[in-house]
């Protein structure tokens, strides 16, 4: 009962302070999903070509190949004509390539010689490199559509070159992407319930002795264990309230990710956020107690702070320790709090089986550990100096 | 009432070992505050005011002595001597962002009072303590004064019998001390122990039936003021605080 009045004014006091409620509903939920997430999906964007889009292609001398150009504009690339000085044009920018097309182009296509194109290019650009990307693929299309003509014309079955018939299937890129996005999904959920309760335990413990009034409040005829329940279940609701916005507004920045983009491999809907939140939400009390504990332990608030700075390290250690080293998920794993739900969030999203006995251990093992840290900052809030 | 027997304290020093010298903080007090009297704890800063109400507080625990409030023993039976102390230390501690209504009524049903009870509890603090013009306002630009009010109310909110201030009048003005004292003495005149601590010799002089003077973590003389007065033979307590500790009695801190 104690405990709930404490939650409750700590709820009611932090409300009112801009800090936490930053942290809370702002940069858990919104910055850091739209940094993370809305990046990586650019950048994805950027990297796929959809040959289906049209785009502007400048052309210098276009009149000398008509058939090329005839062919680049059935194929979606508009010619437009190329700036006055396109290589200046190229490097700042103003375009992304312009093709160059030779005034001796017709005759050496003629007389059967290789024909003279210059791409200009900005390799530096990410930009001109997909232009440039595409443009190439169009004009290898175009090259192979020739040397058959030519040597068909001479009588030669052009399939007499081709010895070796490569065919690419590419599964990994698709894959691989897929895989980074299942691993950033428990990385938002951790980050956005640790910066959720940060502030709240901070101010609830340390800045309880800072401003002085720890010393009053421990003189009241209440146990200090319904005190740190207390200060625990107020961090608690800040944490939960802060992954579930994140959670809803994952889901949102995915809505709106053209499906393909993953390969199909991973479906970012309703349901596979519902399971990842699911999955981490033994993590919540885990959280709140390590935040807590971690707090209750320190003599001031800028101190709170520094070692909280750190411990923001261990939530980020799994994402990229996983990143390099494929950990297999054993049982001893996934009784770790965070590298489980690393491990399991994981493989939820990308739609692959979790044995039950994983999910089991993953919820005892973070369970117990909160549990055990909550056990040590009451015996923290019971020593003399935690009056400072 | 509180009994106090050679209540002593040793602290470890800042960032020492172990094995390292431990700081005495109080030595030896011992002191009697009756009901419906004020009993004052002059001494110097350092002197172990703090630490001595602390204890009787059950903050920290003595290592020595013991002590009683309103027969419960601070040792031993923690729970029932808060329940019937109202302590305000020596910071108000009040919550910035909380309004002087809010940070009242949160103790008071920390203190187990219901919420109708709380509410009723609170108002009428507030009235008696002349907060309500600034009531509802939150705490953050409260002046000293109204900051030390708050605490004084959170402090009463239990209806202890026994009451502990430690340095009340520090950076009040000179309207709000003497607002405070006749708080107090209306608290004594109601049957209340009131015990608090001053470096301020005015203070003790205007205010308390009964002066203990600590100085050196030692009581070195409890009586009335006239009392201390015939028994050091000086005119004026300064004079007689400095006779009653030995001459320069001080120490740092």
């Amino acid at each position: 009962m104690s405990a709930a009045i404490v939650a409750a004014k700590e709820i009611l006091d932090n409300l009112r302070d801009r800090q936490t409620l930053f942290y809370a509903l702002l940069f858990g939920p919104v910055l850091l999903p739209l940094l993370l997430g809305g990046s990586l999906l650019a950048s994805f964007k950027q990297l796929s070509i959809d040959f289906d889009a049209v785009t502007e292609l400048a052309v210098e001398g276009s009149d000398h190949a008509p058939n090329l150009v005839a062919f680049l504009n059935a194929n979606n690339v508009d010619t437009v004509v190329a700036p006055a000085d396109p290589e200046m044009a190229v490097r700042v920018g103003d375009v992304p390539i312009v093709l160059t097309i030779d005034e001796r182009y017709g005759l050496a296509l003629r007389d059967g010689r290789p024909a003279p194109l210059t791409l200009l290019m900005d390799e530096s650009d990410k930009g001109s490199n997909k232009a440039a990307r595409r443009l190439r693929t169009l004009l290898g299309v175009h090259e192979r559509t020739l040397n058959a003509l030519r040597l068909q014309h001479r009588g030669v079955d052009p399939a007499l070159f081709d010895s070796v018939e490569l065919i690419v299937d590419d599964v990994s890129s698709d894959g691989a992407s897929g895989q980074l996005l299942a691993s950033l999904l428990p990385f938002l959920f951790i980050m956005s319930m640790v910066m959720g309760g940060f502030y709240l335990a901070i101010d609830t413990t340390a800045g309880e002795r800072e401003r002085r009034s720890l010393e009053p409040l421990l003189a009241l005829p209440l146990s200090r264990a319904s005190i740190v329940l207390g200060k625990f279940c107020a961090t608690l609701a800040f944490v939960v309230l802060s992954v579930t916005l994140t959670a809803g507004s994952v889901w949102m920045l995915f809505r709106f990710a053209p499906t393909d983009l993953f390969g199909g491999q991973v479906r970012f809907d309703g349901s596979t956020v519902f399971h990842a939140v699911a999955l981490a939400s033994p993590l919540a009390p885990f959280i709140a107690a390590l935040l807590i504990t971690v707090s209750a332990w320190t003599r001031s608030t800028k101190e709170a702070q520094t070692y909280l700075g750190l411990l923001m390290v261990i939530p980020m250690a799994p994402f990229f320790v996983l990143q390099f080293l494929s950990v297999r998920a054993t049982a001893w794993s996934v009784a770790i709090p965070m590298l489980a739900q690393y491990q399991l969030l994981e493989r939820a999203t990308l739609g692959e089986a979790i044995p039950r006995s994983f999910i089991l251990l993953s919820v005892g093992g973070t369970l117990l550990c909160a549990l055990l840290l909550l056990i040590l900052a009451v015996h923290l809030y019971t020593r003399e100096r935690v009056l400072g | 009432m509180i009994v106090a027997e050679a209540l002593h304290k040793r602290f470890r020093r800042p960032g020492a070992r172990r094995a390292e010298a431990e700081l005495v903080a109080v030595e030896s007090v011992g002191f009697t505050a009756e009901d419906g009297a004020v009993t004052g704890l002059l001494g110097p800063n350092g002197a172990g005011k703090s630490t001595t109400l602390r204890m009787l507080a059950t903050l920290i625990r003595p290592d020595g002595g013991r002590a009683t409030i309103d027969g419960h023993d601070v040792a031993t039976d923690v729970l029932a001597v808060r329940r019937s102390l109202g302590f305000m230390p020596h910071d108000a501690g009040v919550y910035p962002r909380l309004t002087a209504r809010e940070n009242v009524h949160y103790y008071a049903r920390l203190c187990g009072l219901g919420t109708r009870e709380s509410r009723l509890r609170t108002g009428e603090l507030l009235e008696r303590l002349d907060m309500i013009g600034f009531a509802d306002r939150r705490a953050a630009g409260f002046s000293q004064g109204q900051r030390t009010k708050v605490a004084l109310a959170r402090a009463l909110v239990h209806r202890p019998r026994t009451i502990m201030l430690d340095e009340p009048t520090n950076g009040l003005d000179v309207m709000a001390t003497r607002s405070l004292r006749g708080i107090i003495g209306d608290l004594a005149a109601g049957g209340h122990c009131i015990v608090f601590s001053s470096h301020v010799m005015q203070e003790v002089a205007a205010l308390c039936d009964t002066i203990a003077i600590v100085a050196d973590g030692r009581v070195a003389m409890v009586d009335s003021l006239s009392g201390i007065l015939s028994r050091t033979g000086e005119s004026d307590l300064e004079d007689a605080f400095v006779s009653a500790t030995g001459a320069d009695g001080r120490r740092g801190g």
